[in-house]
This record gives structure tokens, sequence and C-alpha cells, in this order.
């Protein structure tokens, strides 16, 4: 043990103890104490990442071997540690392991942190819920399961992460249970998740059934290629589900139900990213099996054009950021199928930043509007709300790539590595980009114009309601102006291709692909384009909604098209629901109906009548007793004598 | 040999067995009820102990004490029912005391 993994165990189970805490407490502990723990906790948790991170950092970055991961004995910058053999079954063994290396070090980092201070949010956001208890019960839970999923030191625990924040992500969507919808949503989410697991947990039983192993070190292994192939694609239908990319997006816009702290944590920050990192932690299968990995980077493409697209005409402000989490998302898996993984983490990372900034200045204009969340009623909200409004703008202008907020220096560069392929289908997933930083723009700064400048509408001068003078608790503005400027300066860690310490830190564990280096020429201009292209989508919608001199276009295919976005949902109810429900009512009906629900009864009535006949022979009388029992005598003595 | 032959033996214990029996069949005082089964028991001991000495073979004695013993923890067990229903001021009819018919 080193201090690495010291670091690594304290901000892994730092979260389940405050779980555990909460949850044994019950109600014999104030709602405050509950909400910090859980918030403590989650700082404990960024302490143990901070100290695995230097732990890592001090090591030598071995070069030694070339595969990666190394094998299990500590090597270089990874290290694997292991408390106990978890599962045995013959050769087969699965250990509780935890992997610390640049990867893994990177993503505690963001969970724990972004995790601690959105928890600390949710002080404010939740403050006079009836259940608040439980619901910092849940988050603690999912940092947990978060922290598992991305320490995991083989596949299996890495499975049980997945499981477990596809768990707490059902319970805080429906956290609210008394709202049929948000039910509803959380039941889809889970539904849609699952089908991710259960593909992932395919793939590895294939690699269980040929290599006997679900160690990191067996995705080295040379299998056949249509092995290959379909372990790789088990874990893309992993990450597609998990990340909410097409066709498995239809559940994250609806699980905007949960309250504002978990769409900023679960479905911005941290857990819609998970299949970012699965590829980057498994990128050796996916290099293996380079036309799954190019699947990959195109369901990106496409996800990143269509949410785009579909953000335009929300009116909801928390879908809008949901589709725009959807769309950027969609950059990372471009920049981690091209193979550029350190770009599409970057991006992860100052995505979870601003993203999460977003939906928690989101947050503050709901919580200060007594729960309004139409944009259309939100007009000159920036007005009363002056922090809110400067936060979410440098929030924005990180989305949207203007330099020199963080979103810049994250987002260009996979742009330009999908341009280094040099092959056709790379100079797509360019035009994809460009195309959709403009669509960037153009929702971000819809959202911007409706909600923010101007003067306020009746309708928030009538709900608007400050909390003590400030717009928000101060647990609620901390959090939001520590994240403004991680938003604002976060990007600055890297600088491609001038200065580029984060992709050399993940080098180790996920080396960019040569061919998804660009040149410099690439790389400015990409970054030239695009954020011309987003400055441009900005100057639509200043034009469209802040001065309109241009009207919207009336193209009524469209709308129809956008405002039932892409007709998924319809498509996935006749295809898969109504079915379902037509083979469920045909089962009641033919089979439960006339066969289960009439056998039951057939039995109690036929059971009865042979107890009304039996009963008579039960007199009550001693001598019936023994009559018959000198006649058994007698029968059973004849009976001798006969056979005799 | 002296004496009858084993089957006058057997044929005493049988009429004793009857009658014991018809007893706890026709009667319905509970404390004649118990004789009757006292009756009974005897008359099976009177076989055992015949059949012993026709075989010469000591079992059957032995089988003999053990029904007595039992004979014993029968009376006890029955007579602290009939004191009991005495107590209660019940009826010491066996026919009234009927509570589990069906």
């Amino acid at each position: 043990m080193t201090a690495m993994t010291y670091g690594a165990w304290l901000c892994l189970l730092a979260p389940l103890a405050a779980t555990i805490l909460i949850t044994l407490c019950g109600t014999r502990i104030p709602r405050v104490a509950a909400a910090w723990v859980a918030t403590t906790s989650c700082f404990v948790a960024f302490g143990g990442a901070i100290w695995a991170f230097f732990g890592v950092k001090s090591q030598p970055t071995g070069v030694g071997w070339t595969g990666y991961p190394p094998p299990a004995n500590d090597f270089g910058r990874s290290h694997i540690t292991t408390a106990w053999t978890w599962l045995q079954s013959g050769h087969f063994k699965v250990g509780l392991q935890l992997l610390v290396d640049p990867l893994s070090t990177v993503m505690m980092l963001i969970v724990a942190g972004v995790g601690g201070l959105i928890v600390l949010y949710s002080i404010g956001y939740m403050e006079g819920d009836d259940e608040e208890r439980r619901y910092f019960a849940y988050i603690a839970f999912f940092v947990f399961s978060m922290l598992l999923l991305v320490e995991g030191g083989n596949l299996l625990m890495l499975l049980i992460g997945w499981g477990l924040v596809g768990l707490s992500s059902y319970l805080l969507i429906g956290f609210w249970h008394e709202r049929p919808s948000a039910v509803q949503a959380a039941k889809k989410a889970f539904i849609m998740n699952a089908f991710g697991d259960a593909t992932m947990a395919l793939a590895f039983f294939i690699l269980i059934a040929h290599t006997n192993s679900l160690s990191f070190g067996v995705l080295n292994t040379h299998l056949s290629s249509t092995a290959t192939n379909l372990v790789a694609l088990g874990l893309l239908g992993g990450a597609v589900a998990k990340s909410a990319q097409i066709p498995l997006q239809t559940w994250l816009p609806d699980a905007m139900e949960g309250p504002t702290p978990v769409s900023a944590l679960i479905h911005a920050a941290t857990m819609v990213t998970a299949g970012v990192y699965l590829i980057a932690r498994t990128h050796v299968i996916f290099e293996q099996a380079r036309t799954i990995e190019l699947i990959a980077a195109g369901t990106g493409a496409l996800t990143l054009l269509v949410a785009g697209l579909i953000a335009l005409v929300q009116t909801d402000i928390k879908k809008v950021i949901a589709y725009s989490t959807m769309s950027q998302i969609g950059y990372m898996f471009v920049g981690v199928g091209v193979g550029a993984y350190s770009n599409g983490m970057f991006h992860l990372m100052t995505h979870a930043f601003f993203k999460a900034l977003l939906f928690m200045t989101a947050g503050l204009a709901i919580h200060a509007l007594a729960g309004e969340q139409d944009i259309r009623n939100m007009r000159g909200l920036g007005k009363v709300m002056p922090f809110t409004k400067w936060c979410f703008l440098a929030g924005a202008l990180a989305l949207v790539g203007i330099p020199p907020f963080s979103g810049f220096f994250s987002k260009d560069p996979i742009i330009a590595s999908a341009a280094a392929l040099g092959t056709w289908y790379g100079w797509i997933f360019w035009v994809c980009g460009i195309a959709g930083a403009f669509l960037t723009g153009l929702y971000t700064f819809r959202l911007w114009f409706l909600v923010f400048p101007g003067e306020p509408t009746p309708f928030v001068r009538e709900h608007y309601h400050d909390h003590h003078g400030r717009e928000g608790a101060l647990t609620m503005l901390v959090p939001v102006g520590i994240l403004t400027v991680l938003a604002t300066f976060a990007g600055w860690l890297q600088f491609s291709p001038f200065w580029t310490p984060f992709t050399k830190w993940l080098a180790p564990a996920a080396p960019t692909l040569a061919a998804a280096v660009p040149s410099d020429t690439q790389e400015l201009v990409t970054s030239v384009v695009a954020v011309l292209v987003g400055l441009g989508g900005i100057a639509v919608a200043w034009a469209i909604y802040s001065e309109r001199r241009l009207a919207i276009p009336a193209a009524p295919f469209w709308r129809r098209l956008l405002e039932n976005k892409f007709y998924f949902d319809w498509l996935y109810d006749r295809i898969f629901y109504g079915p379902a429900v037509a083979i469920s009512n045909g089962l009641l009906h033919e089979f439960e109906e006339p066969v289960v629900l009439q056998t039951g009864p057939d039995i109690a009535e036929a059971t009865f009548e042979t107890g009304g006949l039996v009963r008579r022979l039960q007199t009550g009388l001693l001598r019936t007793y023994v009559l018959f029992l000198a006649a058994g005598a007698a029968a059973v003595v004849l009976a001798f004598l006969i056979a005799r | 040999m002296l004496g009858p032959g084993v089957a006058w033996y057997l044929a005493v214990a049988a009429f004793l067995f009857g009658i014991g029996a018809l007893g706890v069949l026709i009667r319905r005082n509970t404390l004649v009820v118990l004789l009757s089964l006292e009756l009974m028991l005897n008359a099976g001991n009177l076989a055992l102990i015949a059949l012993s000495r026709h075989w010469h073979n000591g079992a059957g004695q032995i089988f003999a004490l053990g029904v007595m013993a039992v004979a014993a923890s029968e009376v006890c067990v029955g007579l602290g029912l009939v004191v009991a229903l005495n107590r209660r001021r019940l009826s010491l009819d066996v026919d009234t005391l009927s509570e589990l018919r069906g």
C-alpha cells in the first residue's frame, strides 16, 4: 500500500460512509446535519483524490511497458490495489480492486470536486423539502457509485459502479415520487440504461469465455476479430446508453424531472460522461476494433447535430441545457472515437465545470421564481439577478467556445483531431463539429437573450423572491462562484498544440493515436473557423431574439420535426411500447384471466366441497373413533390372514 | 407341561379383550370407559405371558411389564382428565364431549 492507494480508498469510502450514516440515523439527526455530512464526505473524498493525484504524480512515468494497462504489480504510474479476492469460480477470479492511474485520478478529482460543490449547492436548493435526508443519502451514494466506476480496478468493478450509478440516477430522477411524470422519467432512464448494462455484460461474458479473466490487462489479449468487434460493440452499447447518445438518448431530457442539482451532477457533469471515460479506459480493445471506434465517433457526430437542433425549439430552461449536454457529449464521443482520448477527456472536464455551472445558475433562477422553468416567462431576469446573469454568461461563453473561456480550449482540438484523420469520414466529423459549434452559439444565446437581458416581465416581477436580500442561499452562491472561476479559467490548463500538460498527464493511460494528432495548421484553422462560426451563431441569436430583426423561419415541417424530437419517442412507442402492451393485454385476456385467475378459485372450490363430504366423519363422539380404530385393526388382521 | 394349553389362555384373553372393547364402545361414563381400557390392556398382557410361556421366551414377560407401565401412565392421565372435568362441573358423559365434531 502506498500513499496514493490510501488516498483512493479514502476517496471511495468517504461518501459510502456518509450514505450509511445518514440512512442509519434516519430521523434522529436534523436535516441540516444530514446535508453537511454528505457535503463533508464529498470534500473528504476530494481530499483523497488530491492525495492520490500527487501520489501518482510523484511516480516515474513508467515507460518500460508498451501495452496498457500494465500487469497487476505496481509499475510506473499505474497502481492496482486489491483488498481481497471477492469472487472465485474455478480459475476465474475477481478481486475487490482499485486502479490508481492518471486517468482515474483525473476522474476522481472531477467527480469528487464537482460533486462536493453540487452537494453543497443542494443544501440551499433542497432546504425545506420534506425528505431532505433521503436526498442527501442518495446523492452521497451516487458519488460513491461514480467513484467506484472510475476507480474500479477491473472490468467487473467498473460494471458494478456502472450499475450503481444507474440505480442512484433512477432514485434521484424519481426523488419527487409524488409526481407521476418524475416516476415515469425515472423508469425510462433505468430501462434504457439497463439495455446498455446488458450489452456490456454480454461483452464481458465473451471476454470471460475467451480469456477467463476480467482484469483490464485482458483487453490486450489478441482475440479473434469477431470476438474483438463484439466486445467493443457491447462496450459501445453501454457507453451510448449511459451517455445518452443516439439511438438511446431519449431518457436524458426526461431525466430533468429530478431536482436541479441532480441534473447538474448526474445528468451533466459526471454520470452521463461515463461513456467517454469507458471508451478512454478500454481504448485498447477499441483500437483493435477500429470500425467500432469510428462508429462511436459517428454516433457522437450525429448526436451533437440532432441534439443541437432539438435544443433550438425547447422552451424549458433545463431541457435546453439537457440537449446541450447531449450535444457536448457527442463532441467527446467524436474525440475519443477518432483516438484523441486526452482531448475527449479534457472536454469532459471543462464541460463538467461549465455545464454544472449552467445548471446551477438555471437552478438559482428556478428557485427564485418559485419553480418556474418556462423560458418564455423569464425575460429580463438579469435585472433582478445580476450575479446569476454574469455567472450564466461565463458558462454560456465557455459552452460556445469563445476564448478565453474554457470550452474554446477543449472543444476545438476535438474538431481538429477529426480533421487530422484526413479520411472522408474525418472530414464529415469535422463539418458536423463546426456545424455543431454554430448550433451551440445559436441555442445557448437564444436561451440567454430570452431569459436575462431587457426589462423584467410582469411574471418575473410577480414571482421573484430573494433569499434574505441575496439571489439565493449562500450555500448556493458560493459553489456557483467557484464554478464560474473554473469554467472561465480551467481551459488554460491546456492550449494545444503549444501547451499540453493534460495530454502528457494522460499519455501513460490513454495515449492519443498518432493518426488523430492534428498539424498546427489544422489546429489553427479549426479554432478560427469554430470561433467565427460560434460567434455567428451568437449573432443570429441576437438578431432573432434580442433585436427581432430576423424572423424565426417559418418552416412548419422542420418545426414539427424538432418539437417532436425527431420522432424518436414516437418510434419507440410504436416499436417497443405498443407491441409490449398489446402482447401483455393479449396474455391478460387469453391466458391470465381464463387460466391463471380461474385455476385458483377452482382449486379452492374443489377442496371446499371435498371437505364438506369428509367432515361428516368427524362426529366428535369418542365411540365412533374407537369403532373406526377397531374396524381398521380388524381389516389389517383380516388382510394378513387372507394374504397368508 | 402342566395346565391347560396355550389356546385356552388366548381364548380367555380374547374374551377379556372383547368385553373391554365393547365397554369402550357402549358405555358412556368416562370412568367405566377407562376401566374397559384397562381390561383391554390386561387382556393383551395375558396373551403376552401365555405365549411367552408357550415359546419359552422371556421377551413376552418384559413386554407385559412395559404394557403395565404404559397402562399406569395412561390411568394417571385419564383420571387426571376425569378430575379436571369434574372440577369444571362438566358432565362425565363422553357423548357430550363432542366439540371436535366437523
